[in-house]
């Protein structure tokens, strides 16, 4: 950590803030990838395991097993038909979470800044966070048809929502010194708003487009998964349907390794946009 | 001037703030709390004021309407002869708390005063060269705060408070949440500093040696309702150095407060 790195001049203060030790952190990385790969394999054995004792009411054909996913995810990856339509899915994520995350931000700026669009919309939006959003999928499909309009339209109202409240919270939470000094400064509105309330509702605004991120996946999934021809969701409804469960299990893998590439995008950009923090959110 | 040549020297003739019978009454859903009752006071320039008292007495509450960020219920003070109604350029304020802007390094916290003000007065760059000098934080320009320890952090909220070049500093426990070692020598720097600078400083603790090693004067301050209580001369010689803490009339000013607070 940084701070050993300072020589202190002044005090020996410095030591509780690089409190916390993790006990993961003492191993190295090799101990961390042996232990998962030590438990992924795990659960496929038992996987495996089960489906060769074809449990009555439960058949292999339901089940699936491990060496039948892993060729299958093979060959879904080298596949150029399963690849288009997961390439429809990504699409209509991240132009869901373009509009949903940049709508969120928009309305949460308008409601922290002017008190009348507080009062418009505030209970509005209390009314509408507390609604399962996935509900909407019937009305979007009623409203753009199959196309990927309905799938996008869901996706970004499913992100609006956590971008929205996290945009309110953090330019709610000024350190109150802080508010002071810019004050004492006569700073004006807008300086106060770009140099401290802003700034200090960045890590927040951030921890709201993560969640976003993963909610615009499952928006563009659950309107595939609910009527349409082409997209990831409707590759495993297809196949779900035909009983072909390795290659559900392949399309999850997929789609799995997809989500985690959201997550290190943001969390690459994250650490970039919000370097002030140390340990933003480094695993539990 | 009982104080002896260096402090009178330091003292010009004109008084730079007055308070004009300060009453202060908070309304709490209808509970009246009268945290300020009748505060009256005179300080001259380059005088070193502290407020001394315990948690409770209204210190931090007269050091905001000082600062024109809180309008007393009854009152009045002036600086330079000019009321103060609103927050003013040539005050400035440092808390217990650094209130650094995580966000930006050592240079460009101490610049945003410069920033919000616009201010055209001198050569940034040499001015801010100038304050880290006097603060002795040179190395450290790009350092940002959470790299700094909390006495760092406190000599950095003290350059953004010198660069704008104030004619009244008002300082809320500074060194609140310094341990003691770090305290002391931020004091000997502070001391040092004011009395180079020949700064106008209102300074709020409630650490009684603290407030006596810094202050030409010091306002002791009781509660229910927070009001003055006496207002004790230190005759101590400037300039004040580590050493001051050990002569006679150091422990004198200390016990003598400590009476009027009822501590002894």
């Amino acid at each position: 950590m940084a701070t050993d790195a300072i020589p202190d001049i002044t005090s020996t203060d410095a030591e509780g803030r690089s409190g916390r030790q993790d006990p993961l952190r003492a191993h190295p990385v090799w101990v961390q990838i042996l232990l998962t790969t030590a438990v992924v394999l795990l659960g496929c054995l038992i996987w495996e395991f089960l489906s060769l004792l074809d449990p009555p009411g439960w058949p292999e054909i339901i089940l699936s097993r491990p060496t039948e996913i892993f060729p299958a995810f093979f060959r879904a990856v080298t596949s150029g038909f399963v690849w288009a339509n997961f390439w429809v899915t990504i699409q209509e994520t991240l132009i869901g979470f373009a509009l949903g995350a940049g709508g969120g931000f928009l309305l949460g700026m308008g409601v922290s800044l002017s008190p009348y669009f507080r009062k418009g919309f505030y209970p509005l939006i209390v009314l509408f966070q507390s609604t399962p959003r996935v509900a909407l999928a019937p009305v979007f499909i009623a409203w753009f048809a199959f196309g990927m309009t309905a799938k996008v339209a869901l996706s970004a109202t499913i992100c609006f929502f956590p971008v929205l409240v996290n945009t309110i919270t953090g330019l709610a939470l000024v350190d109150e010194n802080a508010g002071l000094l810019m004050k004492s400064l006569r700073a004006n509105r807008w300086q106060t708003f770009r140099h401290l309330r802003l700034p200090s509702a960045i890590p927040t605004i951030f921890a709201g487009l993560k969640a976003a991120l993963t909610f615009a996946l499952i928006g563009a999934i659950v309107g595939e998964l609910s009527a349409t021809n082409e997209g990831a969701g409707h590759l495993i409804e297809a196949a779900s349907f035909q009983f072909r469960m390795h290659d559900v299990f392949a399309y999850l893998m997929m789609l799995a390794l997809f989500g985690l590439v959201l997550f290190l995008l943001a969390g690459w950009l994250e650490r970039r946009l919000i370097f002030w923090q140390v340990d933003i959110d480094r695993p539990a | 001037m009982v104080s002896g040549g260096a402090a009178a020297d330091r003292q010009g003739s004109r008084q730079v703030l007055t308070l004009n019978s300060i009453t202060q009454v908070f309304d709490k859903r209808g509970d009246k709390l009268t945290a300020l009752s009748d505060v009256s006071m005179k300080v001259d320039r380059g005088e070193f004021v502290s407020l001394v008292g315990p948690s409770g007495c209204g210190k931090s509450t007269l050091l905001k309407i000082v600062g024109g960020l809180l309008a007393p219920t009854l009152g009045s003070v002036y600086l330079e002869g000019e009321r103060i109604t609103e927050p003013r350029a040539e005050i400035g304020l440092m808390f217990q708390t650094s209130t650094l802007f995580a966000w930006r390094n050592v240079l460009r916290n101490i610049s945003l005063p410069l920033e919000i003000t616009g201010s055209s007065e001198f050569d940034w760059q040499e001015r801010i060269a100038e304050v880290i000098d006097l603060v002795q934080l040179n190395g450290f320009e790009h350092h940002y705060p959470r790299e700094l320890s909390g006495g760092m952090q406190q000599r950095v909220a003290l350059c953004r408070l010198l660069v704008s070049d104030p004619h009244l500093m008002l300082l809320d426990e500074p060194f609140g949440s310094l341990d003691e070692f770090t305290r002391e020598r931020l004091n000997t720097e502070l001391a040092r500093i004011t009395e180079l600078q020949n700064k106008t400083t209102v300074f709020v603790t409630h650490n009684i040696p603290e407030s006596v090693f810094l202050s030409d004067r010091v306002a002791v301050m009781g509660t229910t309702p927070g009001r003055i209580l006496d207002m004790v001369q230190v005759d101590l010689p400037r300039p004040r150095v580590p050493a001051t803490r050990g002569r006679p009339e150091y422990n004198a000013t200390v016990n003598r407060i400590r009476e009027i607070l009822g501590l002894n």
